[in-house]
């Protein structure tokens, strides 16, 4: 102590040898450190019982769960609506009771997911050259998001995109500093498996094609141009071409998927009718609608940020023109869902704008990602006023953990993509459980009350389960002791099928639901009841 | 010739002193006589007087309460004058639902005023008085960071009556002393750097709590800035070293005071020290219907259809007014809306944007300060469940933004001293904001949230309009709250015209300063050519 001052000293060494260490181990640590976390947010939301509020996670699980058990198992069970890459990983453990009811074989590979993603956003920020505080505020963001710790607790598909879009871009900005084609290669082979995951990668896939094409045309000749750009399709596009194929093998129409019965555009084109679609051709009302979903994702004040981020990026002259060019990539989520918008083939309702309900409010998290990631440049970039923009920002996510804003979770739990199916999967379970027979359902329909129920899936005959279904719905007194249909509703196939049908007039309307009624067969007939699974694969596939 | 200077300095700073005084005197709102309990529901002190708002009244009732019932806990009428801002105790006491810092520093006036017989009027001049020393401290800190003297009375001119500052310098609420807190806080840091000036900011960091709750957030910066004056690190060129000034330590004992206060007046008003009064049960009303406001066109107060008393029924906290999902409609409110946004209440302070800028390159370390300051007064507000601030004039919750961008408004008017364009364009908005501030002054500062004014036209079956406007209606069609226009002027001419006397004085003294500088840069300029 001199001067009435005590002082410390820690050598220069030292501190020479922590950031070493630092630089060597922060990848190591990084997974550790958000490893934990994911897991940590797992069992919080396992043990809320928040883990599967959303309808569609239910569904996802169930999907996954149909390739490997029930009447009529295999890959043909992936359906054509949602994309197969994430029901297909979760077929390794879905077989496990325990990983089905408990939603883990659909969060497992959102956790990965968004391990990775902490990490590409680091090494994304690194790439533009900016310093560890930078970098790790980056990653803060986004880790620190609860709609994303939410959404990555649960069987949905978004973190898987992140992870996959985020490496995509990551690996052409790659390129784009070293021209190397291996990192076009990598690129290339990520937004395929994006592609694999949600439509928004195709629209990625197209960008990125356009921008590489755009790119090599300049700054060398068409000739050079046209190969990679073709290369690149060709390895990126493979998922879209599968998919296709896959359409046209299992439903006989390449744009099944697209154009079918249970797809987005049929359901926005009954939205459409019923006037409830009012982005569609209009551009600022999109815009907005998208707008708002950012904002409440990614936190209106980190939005900001990110925005002066991204403006300040692509400004930035010490930075070579390729590096910005190539983040272009990164705002490919915000041009496709205001696309999707506008063209109709999407739908969002915020709260306050689109009525009282919230609906698909969460395909705002798509760019929180891009938003950490201009952000972390930002912070980095301006040193003298670092220390101002870290408190504001620690400041509103101390907030935003003290007032639980996740607006994912009520998209989930209030707003219209959750089903309140207890009492019906209720009554299933204390009923059926210990019962022979079968229950006849529609999964387009109510692949949640299925979920719920905790029942086998063979104790199911839908619409996958092949000959039963055929002869369930001509004979359902001969096959299903229970039928779950939502009576008078066209929309549902299975109702659709056997509402005329003479042996539907042999049960008995055991109650109404909220989303479904519950018919029984009457005891007289039951005598005749299959309660068997009688089919072989091959006489279920003809 | 050094004495003629000083001379000329300090006739300056009186005529401008003496200015700015008689501005806030002809703006004070009151009444004539001493307020009593006979007053409380009558609309000239309600609805056409200076107690038009609930903000208004919590605050005095607790005055009034403690002077002439000795109790910081309200009796049956007190109770009824402060709802809806009212609290009830777990052992139902009624009590203030606002911290008490504001009603314990309008005491001094209360007293004073009754003595003249005009005790509410004594009560608001202590805001105006803080009013007038939050000026001066934007005119000194200006200068301190670089302002010449007319650009930083134009900042301290322009925080005033340029904004909504005004209409609550005349008023009765907390954001003139939290403004002061702050602002004293700065100079402090700015000026000094010593075991007194690190006790003074300690001292008004904690006394800002005791003001309004929220003040502890607006502080912060300050505060952490402070302690860096105790433990630093510095980069030395074999390594970092760390300090702390032990000694340092005890200036935190400065806090002891108006925190020992603060749990003395919680503990006997709210039952015990740490139960903040926003964090109890409000009352919303009570149902004694001989107390309801007679003939008050404004206020309308729900009544319990069964019980006595209509209670707020959620659980809260400290914390728990602020939720981040507020935040994108709290920015559209505060800067965008037409019934509160600073675009059109009062865009002058957009100035003070570029000198923020501009002192950011020159003091660094205290304009980050400024900067988290205001960040963290627009974050907070925004986050706030009710960004309108009830029925207000312009956003008043960013008050304190408006006078950290007034000192950024002294700065760019000194950049630019020799711009005509940029002085005329600055003029123009000047006006405008003096005008619209005006009218928030002497009219009503009662303006209705957008979201209400449906609700309110089904009511009264009339046009019910919810930006500045409704403030010239009222000064049209009902007249003045200020207190020197009722007693003395009004018998010569009417409010609309004793509003464009007002303001025309405010805009005749800012247009003279803004010449006068443009003539003084202009000759600096040419000057430094010549050489």
């Amino acid at each position: 102590m001199k001067n009435n001052i005590i002082q410390f000293l820690i050598f220069e060494k030292y501190i020479k040898k922590s950031r070493q260490f630092l630089k060597r181990w922060d990848i190591t640590i990084l997974i550790i450190v958000l490893s934990l976390i994911s897991i940590a947010s797992f069992v919080f939301y396992l043990n809320n019982g928040l883990g599967l509020a959303y309808n569609d996670a239910r569904s996802h699980l169930d999907i996954g769960r149909r390739v490997v058990e029930g009447l009529n198992t295999g890959f043909a069970q992936l359906g054509s609506v949602w994309l197969p890459l994430t029901h297909l990983l979760m077929t390794l453990t879905v077989w496990n009771d325990f990983m089905w009811h408990s939603g883990l074989a659909g969060a497992i590979q959102s956790m990965i997911a968004f391990v990775v993603t902490g990490i590409l956003i680091y090494l994304f920020i690194k790439e533009l050259g900016i310093g560890m505080i930078g970098r790790l505020l980056g990653v803060f963001l986004f880790v620190a998001n609860i709609n994303i710790l939410y959404l990555q607790a649960t069987a949905m598909t978004e973190l898987m995109l992140l992870a996959t879009m985020t490496a995509g871009a990551y690996l052409l900005l790659r390129w784009f500093k070293t021209e190397k084609l291996l990192y076009l290669l990598y690129s290339a082979f990520f937004i395929m498996l994006g592609t694999l995951v949600r439509y928004d990668a195709w629209f990625l896939l197209f960008l990125v094609s356009l921008m590489i094409g755009i790119y090599l045309f300049k700054k060398y000749n068409y000739k050079r141009a046209e190969g990679m750009f073709v290369l690149f399709c060709t390895l990126g596009g493979f998922g879209v071409f599968l998919w296709l194929i896959w359409n046209a093998a299992i439903f006989k129409d390449p744009l099944y998927f697209a154009f079918g019965p249970y797809s987005a555009h049929t359901q926005q084109d009954q939205l459409n009718s019923a006037g409830a679609l009012p982005t569609k051709g209009n551009w600022l009302l999109s815009f907005k609608m998208y707008i708002y979903a950012l904002a409440y994702n990614t936190g209106a004040f980190t939005m900001f940020l990110g925005l002066i981020g991204a403006v300040v990026l692509w400004m930035d002259k010490k930075i070579p023109k390729n590096i910005r060019f190539a983040t272009v990539a990164l705002i490919a989520p915000l041009l496709f869902n205001v696309l999707a918008l506008y063209l109709g083939h999407s739908v969002l309702f915020i709260q306050g704008i689109s009525g009282d309900t919230w609906f698909n409010v969460r395909y705002g998290v798509m760019m929180v990602p891009s938003i950490a990631i201009f952000v972390g440049y930002l912070v980095g970039k301006f040193k003298p006023l670092r220390a101002t923009l870290i408190g504001l920002l620690l400041f509103v996510t101390f907030f935003s953990f003290t007032s639980g804003d996740a607006v994912t979770i009520d998209d989930a739990r209030v707003g219209s993509s959750q089903k309140n199916v207890k009492e019906v999967s209720e009554w299933l379970k204390e009923n059926t459980a210990d019962k022979k027979g079968f229950i006849l359902i529609s999964v387009a329909s109510h692949d949640s009350i299925i979920f719920s129920s905790g029942l086998p899936m063979k104790k199911f005959i839908h619409e996958g389960a092949g000959k039963y279904y055929k002869v369930a719905i001509e004979n359902p007194d001969l096959w299903a002791r229970w039928i779950v249909v939502r009576s008078y509703s066209d929309d549902d196939s299975t109702w659709r099928e056997i509402k005329d049908k003479p042996g539907f007039k042999m049960y008995n309307l055991i109650d109404h639901y909220p989303f479904a009624d519950i018919y029984e067969l009457k005891p007289e007939y039951l005598e005749n009841l299959n309660t068997e699974a009688v089919f072989d694969k091959n006489q279920n596939k003809q | 010739m050094n004495f003629i200077k000083i001379r000329k300095k300090t006739v300056y700073a009186i005529l401008i002193t003496i200015f700015f005084v008689f501005v806030l005197a002809v703006g004070l709102r009151g009444n004539p006589g001493n307020f009593g309990k006979d007053d409380f529901f009558t609309l000239n002190w309600q609805g056409n007087g200076p107690f038009e708002s609930s903000n208004d009244r919590g605050r005095f009732a607790l005055t009034f309460s403690f002077v002439e019932d000795k109790s910081l806990n309200f009796s049956i009428p007190v109770a009824n004058f402060a709802a809806p801002d009212l609290a009830i105790t777990e052992d139902g006491r009624y009590a203030s639902l606002f911290a008490p810092g504001v009603s314990f520093l309008i005491i001094p006036g209360y007293i004073v005023g009754k003595y003249f017989n005009v005790s509410q009027l004594g009560a608001f001049a202590v805001v105006a008085l803080f009013a007038l020393l939050n000026a001066l401290l934007i005119y000194l800190i200006a200068k301190k960071v670089g302002a010449q003297t007319i650009p930083a009375t134009l900042g301290a001119l322009s925080f005033l009556f340029a904004t909504p500052a005004f209409t609550y310098a005349v008023s009765l609420s907390q954001h003139h002393f939290s403004v002061f807190t702050l602002l004293f806080c700065i100079y402090l840091v700015l000026n000094w750097n010593n075991w007194w000036s690190l006790s003074a900011i300690w001292f008004m960091c904690a006394a800002s709590i005791v003001i309004d709750n929220p003040n502890f957030f607006f502080l912060l910066p300050i505060g952490l800035f402070a302690l860096g004056r105790i433990f630093y690190i510095k980069k030395e060129e074999n390594g970092l070293k760390f300090i702390i000034k032990p000694f340092y330590i005890f200036t935190f004992l400065a806090m002891l005071p108006p925190l020992i206060f603060f749990g003395w007046f919680n503990k006997s008003s709210n039952g015990s020290p740490f139960q903040l009064a926003g964090t109890l049960e409000r009352v919303l009303s009570l149902s004694d219907e001989s107390n309801s406001v007679k003939g008050s066109s404004l206020v309308n107060i729900p009544l319990d259809k069964d019980g006595k008393i209509e209670k707020e029924s959620e659980e809260k906290t400290s914390i728990g007014f602020f939720e981040t999902r507020n935040m994108f409609n709290g920015f559209y409110v505060h800067f965008v809306s037409r019934d509160r946004g600073i675009l059109w209440f009062t865009p002058v302070v957009l100035f003070g944007v570029l000198g923020l800028i501009i002192i950011f390159k020159k003091y660094q370390s205290i304009s980050t300060v400024l900067i988290a300051s205001v960040g963290m007064n627009v974050l907070l507000y925004s986050m706030w469940g009710d960004p309108w601030g009830g029925w207000a004039f312009g956003s008043r919750y960013l008050i304190p933004s408006y006078a950290l961008l007034s000192i950024g408004i002294a700065i760019a008017l000194t950049k630019w001293r020799g711009s005509f364009i940029f002085l005329l364009l600055f003029f123009m908005v000047f006006v405008y904001s003096v005008r619209i501030n005006t009218l928030g002054a002497l009219g009503t500062s009662a303006i209705p949230p957008k979201a209400e004014v449906l609700a309110l036209e089904e009511l009264s079956g009339t046009i019910q309009k919810y930006d500045f406007e409704r403030s010239r209606d009222y000064i049209k069609e009902i007249g003045s709250k200020s207190f020197v226009y009722k007693v003395l002027v009004s018998k010569y001419i009417n409010a609309y015209q004793y509003y464009n006397l007002v303001s025309g004085l405010i805009l005749f003294v800012g247009g003279f300063l803004i010449v006068r500088h443009w003539f003084y840069g202009r000759s600096e300029i040419s000057k430094k050519q010549r050489l």
